[in-house]
């Protein structure tokens, strides 16, 4: 059997596993439900400061509580998919555990499709939760073709996992101190908009500072998606932030997966797979 | 050019260096610059199919790289090995569908999973589908008496059955080449019996599983293995059955024989003499004994152990064989 067969299976290996140690740790979930609650209610209550105040020429930001959740939940998933891979490495390389997988016959891309796996799931959940405790609650109201928003969704996600897999590579190689992490992660929530317009940083920032901006795929993603959730624009008015997002993609995936067997080589050339 | 069938791992002039990581970066910002480790030197020689080899050597004499190469989970710096016609560098998928690894390492399972739900995870991972895979898994743990565990946290089991549990998960694919890194290191003597039986049972099955057998348990390596190497400083410095390795380092044996009765007395007497293996004085002085009227009560026979034969190549008197 080959493997692009036993993929499904040996994925669903990964997520059952995923999910025996996630139920192994009851508490921590519920109290997760907890904080996303409280956030989006707390979110409700600044929104309230601004209600009325915002200049039209953000468009997006006419409902800022609307906007901030889409940006929450957004980022949640970006999150995911730059850290996720690492995380999972360094935790499996910390439980010496990476060795036993990779001694099993599953090749590459199907450690790094698999590792995720349940991350995802478990970033989708909570993610839905901002969104859906927005709605719920607080009368939040969602426009536009879901569809073009999963589309925007999914496609930014695999582009920031290429982030990941070279993040996870540095992980592999390094053992620890992933800058990858480090500057996606705050870089992201600063400079893509997920809390505020990113031209109030180029008008209060720069030009210089302000274009970072342009360079993070996080904020083409979450562009679109406001785009079609807030504003309820369809897929013509969209094709900008998806051209770019596709070339992001194909310059970053097959450097990734590139480094990354390069990564692993060099661990297994140094004999430092279970070393953390 | 190796035969396929004949050998099921072949390994020709294999080194590895482990290099010094980032070593002209620490250079650089002058740090200290570890040298690199030089772990195994020009390594060669075959396991036949089906055959219990063993390998034995001080701890860092390279057995677990040595190990790890045959695994895929190391790269060599030169040279090259196969398991049944397959690299290990060029093919490794294809060599890791053929290699089950159990290591005496604790660390390598999920502690919060029960034994059955880290086996069904490993199974799901060789491409078991999960009726085989739970299967395979009960037949295992009858096989390894973990029955009364398989729902126990892995983290809660002690040492021994963590180590028959590793012994599980490198056969549920039924592989044809099983690597055992100490196989009864935990094990109480009756389980590690046990183990030794089951572990010579896989080589006698149809077709025969061939174990590539590392222990510090020298006489358990006597017992099991057909050919033993001898590997110290990252050179295998002898090859051989245990029989032919042991009369390396003296042909000579010390036989002990309690006797009662001899010459015309009641009370029993141990008497020693030393022989060389093969001669006829045992035969002959057991016979001018029973002719002085003596009644043989027990012979015992000391000779030298692979103990013997690993000291004499680290004190390095001897050559290579």
């Amino acid at each position: 059997m080959n493997s692009l067969k036993l993929l499904p299976r040996r994925i669903f290996a990964f997520v059952a596993r995923d999910f025996r140690l996630f139920v192994s740790y009851r508490m921590q979930f519920f109290l997760r439900i907890v904080s996303v609650l409280a956030v989006v209610t707390t979110l409700f209550f600044i929104s309230k400061i601004f209600a009325g105040f915002t200049d039209p020429q953000y468009s997006q930001w006419r409902d800022p509580l609307a906007t901030w959740l889409t940006g929450l939940a957004v980022l949640n998933y970006f999150m995911t998919g730059f850290s996720s891979l690492a995380n999972s490495i360094r935790q499996e390389q910390m439980q010496g555990t990476l060795e036993s997988v990779l001694l099993t016959p599953i090749n590459l891309p199907t450690v790094i499709v698999a590792s995720s796996a349940w991350d995802f799931l478990e970033t989708t959940f909570f993610s839905f939760l901002y969104l859906f405790f927005g709605r719920v609650f607080f009368g939040v109201h969602y426009r536009g073709s879901f569809f073009l928003a999963v589309v925007f969704l999914l496609l930014t996600t695999v582009v920031l996992a290429c982030l990941g897999i070279l993040s996870a590579s540095f992980a592999m190689v390094f053992k620890r101190g992933d800058p990858f992490g480090i500057f996606l992660g705050a870089g992201s929530a600063l400079f893509s908009g997920v809390f505020f317009p990113t031209q109030l940083l180029r008008q209060y920032a720069g030009p210089k500072l302000g274009s970072i901006s342009l360079l993070l795929p996080a904020t083409y993603g979450l562009d679109g998606i406001r785009q079609v959730l807030i504003e309820g624009h369809g897929l013509a008015e969209v094709t900008q932030p998806l051209i770019t997002l596709l070339c992001f993609l194909a310059v970053l995936l097959p450097f990734s997966l590139w480094v990354f067997g390069r990564a692993v080589k060099r661990a297994k050339r140094e004999g430092s797979l279970i070393q953390y | 050019m190796t035969n396929v069938s004949e050998f099921a791992i072949s390994i020709r002039n294999l080194s590895k260096t482990y290099p010094s990581p980032f070593r002209r970066l620490r250079a650089f910002f002058r740090r200290a610059v570890k040298d690199p480790v030089e772990a195994l030197r020009d390594v060669s020689f075959d396991v036949r199919t089906g055959e219990i080899f063993g390998l034995i050597g001080r701890n860092g004499a390279g057995k677990t790289t040595l190990t790890k190469i045959v695994a895929t989970l190391v790269q060599p710096t030169t040279g090259e090995v196969s398991v049944l016609g397959d690299d290990s560098v060029r093919h490794d998928e294809a060599v890791r569908r053929k290699v089950g690894l159990a290591t005496a390492e604790e660390r390598s399972f999920y502690w919060r999973l029960t034994a059955e739900q880290n086996l069904m995870f490993f199974a799901r991972l060789h491409g078991l589908s999960d009726r085989t895979a739970k299967q395979r898994i009960s037949e295992l743990f009858v096989k390894l008496e973990l029955e009364e565990l398989a729902r126990r946290r892995f983290g809660e089991m002690s040492t021994g059955n963590k180590q028959r549990l590793a012994v599980a998960r490198a056969m549920l694919s039924q592989p044809p080449v099983l690597l055992l890194d100490e196989p009864t290191r935990s094990l109480d003597p009756l389980a590690a019996a046990r183990m030794r039986e089951l572990i010579r049972s896989q080589a006698q099955q149809d077709p025969p599983v061939t174990i590539f057998l590392t222990s510090h348990n020298l006489a358990e390596v006597e017992t099991l293995c057909e050919r033993v190497a001898i590997i110290s400083g990252g050179r295998i410095r002898a090859i051989n059955t245990p029989q032919h390795l042991r009369s390396l380092t003296s042909k000579s044996e010390q036989v002990y024989v309690t006797v009662s009765g001899l010459n015309g007395t009641n009370e029993s007497k141990r008497i020693s003499f030393t022989r060389q293996s093969g001669d006829n004085q045992l035969d002959e002085k057991l016979r001018d004994l029973q002719q002085r009227g003596a009644r043989i009560l027990d012979v015992d026979v000391e000779r030298a152990t692979l103990f013997d034969v690993l000291e004499l190549y680290e004190s390095g008197d001897t050559d290579e064989h």
